[in-house]
């Protein structure tokens, strides 16, 4: 009977365990994908690793844009079981108002919304609490926001991002490749109340690369500040102003004006043109400061010489039936250099014609314009330089002084800095490094001799000495200038003729002998006497540069500022930049030629220059020693250039320049 | 038992005064089922019975008592390090979280550095301090081994 029963008990076990057995096969063997995609699901979260996006540093380090994580709380309001619980609780944690709250979640279940955003940039402790309540309506994600911590500053090289955290202007925009983080992703157990026990990281997160610009900071808000209070002053439309380095093509400043707030998103009411990058993406007709190019190929492809003497006609030319004018009085025979000095259109157009339309077409070419410059900033305009075969007689004369051809700020600064670094073309760099690493420089291309370069630089001396159109604005305290002014009139295409209004531009180095800076100046759309080059832009180079040359620690090459020299002549002739036949309806640029002023002349009583030329520098400095001469000697071996020419009289505080070579 | 059993034949011996009475006493208790039986309580006296000594009982329940260690030292040995994983796991959870909050929180001060750094402020306030750029020929560079000469050097 006992045995009986054992047996029944025997084989009642051996079924329970059949059954547990073919439970735990259907478990573990038949079933086991879906538990195990169901266990997963429940035990396992997917949590996103963020990636920030790259931080653009200034060359000194100082961030200029930024990413910073931030935490958004979000609801799915047609989950809430109560609005009114919700709405308490979110106020509550969140410390926002209850009733605006509900009122809102309730607006957004009633269009049948699934996704309300409670609050951005919720604090830890906030998504904490919230997380801790483990709600399943409620929903916590992270993201990170773009900040220019500058507010408007470099806001058209740095660009700005839209709401998904893309480049969409600027260095944002170009390097996007380069300053897009890449998120990873992590699988985190948790147990039932959500709490993490491990974590698998699926995939590494990838940071954006951080980008060192060659900009600083300190020099782009002068540069800012400086154009800002110049445009509003001159009463200009807009403006540009850029810092380069002429040996290395580092942009230190680019500043464009109007600016706008890179942190504020776009609105209707914005003006497009703030949006512009004035110095990269606008182009406008240099006018005289183009005179540097012209000089520059004659100086190369023709005899012609800074003590060349040039006809300028008393102040008009007449080229294929049409006069062109001088703007003010008018020049005889003067000599290259000064014709750069005085801005002679005349003398300039003169030059041009001896140079041909072949080689000016081809050292415009060679100089840079008619080609983007390569800086990687979106939108850059190449100007325009019509090709040779489109020329029409009047193009060489036109191109000349800087007409019928169209630049960027940073294509003249480009220009300029071959004058100034000894004839090499180097294209502008926009970034020093990435992630650490320098960034690759092109290889500078020569396009005129050293002694061009020199040769030009003494030129454009004179410019802002004594008697030069950037006379006494452009001048440094303890440094020594070249430079050019430029002020063009804009034509007015829907009334077919030129406008009272100018591009008042100027383009300088310093110091002359080893320039470490290079700084261009443009004012579009001023308007008088008071918008031209050596007035409006002059200005705003001289505060520039020296803070430029002050912050880059540059040793002076001049003792202490002389007192200002007195000149001969009124004011007003200094003002006197009118345009020729102005009233003219003919958009004939070489009738209604531009001019910039020269500065009065100052009184030559000063001693006659003697004729250094040939002599070594020993004896060059004995002379001058022995006369009492101010002599700056460049270079070694014979001399064998001077400025001034040998003969003339010395103007007060004037010192002369010899230029020695073997 | 004894006392229930006591208290069923005292019951029992009231019963024959009770069913004298003619009337129903209203606040008579009804009685309980079988509430009329009897027991009869044996008295058994295992006092002088002793218990043998079983070697291979004691044997068994030693046995039982070292598999029993055995296995509680072999559960303990296998759920204690996962138990200790499980917390060390709550632990480092907890720090990663700190961590991710920390750096969040550096980036913050960052970029709150930065504007207060920023050259705009910077020159706002020197401005309400009656401050002005320095000239060129009016920066004093100095030496830089001197102790003390870094904040100096920093323009």
């Amino acid at each position: 009977m006992l045995e009986r029963r054992l047996k029944w008990l025997a084989a009642l076990v051996l079924i329970w365990a059949g059954l547990i057995v073919g439970k735990l096969v259907s478990l573990q063997v038949v079933h086991h994908r879906q538990y195990a995609v169901l266990a997963r699901t429940r035990q396992e979260q997917v949590v996103r690793i963020l990636a920030p996006r790259g931080t653009i540093l200034d060359r000194t380090g100082a961030p200029l844009a930024m990413s910073v994580p931030t935490q958004s709380v979000l609801v799915n309001p047609q989950k809430v079981p109560d609005l009114g619980v919700a709405a308490d609780i979110l106020s509550m944690v969140l410390t926002t108002n209850r009733t605006d709250l509900y009122a809102r979640l309730e607006a957004a279940r009633a269009r049948g919304s699934g996704y309300f955003v409670v609050k951005k940039k919720a604090t830890w402790e906030e998504t904490q609490r919230l997380h801790g309540m483990a709600f399943d309506w409620i929903d916590i994600t992270g993201g990170s926001e773009r900040h220019y911590p500058n507010g408007s500053l470099a806001a058209h090289i740095l660009g700005g991002v839209d709401f998904a955290e893309k480049g969409n202007a600027g260095i944002e925009k170009s390097l996007e490749a380069d300053l897009e983080g890449t998120p990873g992703e992590e699988r985190v157990l948790t147990d039932v109340k959500g709490r993490g026990i491990d974590a698998l990281v699926e995939s590494e997160p990838k940071p954006g690369v951080t980008l060192t610009l060659t900009i600083d900071e300190r020099l782009q808000f002068v540069a800012e500040r400086e154009l800002a209070a110049a445009v509003e002053d001159k009463g200009a439309r807009s403006g540009s102003v850029v810092v380069m380095n002429p040996h290395t093509g580092e942009i230190l400043a680019m500043a464009s004006n109007p600016s706008y707030d890179p942190n504020l998103p776009p609105s209707a009411n914005d003006n497009p043109e703030a949006r512009l990058n004035h110095a990269t993406s606008v182009p406008f007709e240099p006018g005289s400061v183009f005179k540097v190019i012209t000089l520059a190929a004659a100086l190369e492809t023709t005899r012609l010489r800074p003590e060349s003497m040039i006809d300028c006609g008393r102040g008009s030319i007449t080229l294929f039936g049409r006069t062109i004018h001088e703007a003010h009085g008018g020049y005889g025979v003067i000599s290259m250099a000064q014709v750069l000095a005085r801005s002679s259109n005349v003398g300039a157009i003169r030059i041009g014609m001896t140079v041909g339309e072949a080689k000016m077409h081809e050292y415009v070419r060679r100089f840079g314009f008619g080609e983007r410059t390569g800086v990687p900033l979106p939108a850059e305009s190449r100007g325009r330089l019509r090709n040779l075969e489109r020329w029409s007689k009047a193009s060489l004369p036109s191109i000349s002084i800087g007409q019928e051809v169209s630049v960027t700020a940073l294509q003249l600064a480009q220009a300029a800095s071959i004058v100034a670094n000894g004839g090499l073309l180097v294209r502008p760099r926009l970034v020093l490094r990435k992630g650490g690493q320098p960034a690759p420089a092109s290889a500078p291309v020569r396009v005129i001799r050293p002694e061009t370069a020199v040769t030009m630089r003494q030129m454009m001396e004179g410019v802002v000495l004594p008697g030069g159109t950037g006379y006494p604005e452009a001048r440094l305290d303890g440094y020594s200038v070249a430079g050019k002014t430029g002020s063009a009139q804009i034509y007015d295409v829907a009334e077919k003729r030129y406008t009272h209004n100018y591009n008042g531009s100027f383009v300088g180095f310093a110091p002359l002998n080893n320039p470490s800076i290079v700084v261009v100046v443009t004012l579009n759309g001023t308007h008088g006497n008071m918008g031209f080059g050596g007035r409006a832009a002059a200005p705003v180079f001289h505060a520039v540069a020296t803070e430029a040359l002050r912050v880059l620690d540059v040793p002076r090459d001049l003792p202490d500022a002389p007192a200002p020299v007195e000149v001969a002549g009124n004011a007003a002739d200094k003002d006197d930049l009118a345009i020729a036949d102005l009233g003219s309806l003919e958009p004939n640029i070489l009738e209604e030629s531009e001019e910039d002023s020269a500065g009065p002349a100052p009184a030559a009583t000063g001693p006659k220059v003697p004729d250094f030329r040939g002599k070594t520098m020993r004896a060059v400095l004995a002379e001058a020693a022995q006369k009492g001469l101010p002599v700056v000697p460049d270079g070694s071996g014979v001399a064998r250039l001077q400025y001034p020419p040998a003969g003339s009289l010395l103007r007060e505080g004037e010192r002369i320049r010899v230029r020695f070579s073997r | 038992m004894a006392a229930f059993l006591g208290k069923t034949a005292n019951a029992g011996a009231s019963v024959a005064p009770a069913a004298a009475r003619s009337e129903k006493d209203p606040y008579r208790l009804r009685a309980l089922p079988l509430d009329d039986v009897l027991f009869y309580a044996k008295k058994i006296d295992n006092s002088r019975l002793v218990r043998a000594a079983d070697p291979r009982a004691r044997g068994a329940c030693w046995n039982a008592v070292g598999a029993a260690a055995v296995l509680l030292v072999l559960l303990t040995g296998t759920l204690v390090p996962s138990l200790a994983g499980r917390l060390e796991g709550y632990k480092l959870e907890a720090l990663k979280g700190e961590e991710r909050r920390l750096l969040d929180e550096r980036r913050t001060l960052e970029l709150q550095e930065a504007e207060l750094l920023s050259p705009d402020r910077l020159e706002r306030a020197a401005a309400r301090q009656n401050l002005v750029a320095p000239k060129a020929n009016q920066v004093v560079h100095l030496d830089s081994n001197q102790p003390g000469s870094d904040f100096a050097l920093v323009k």
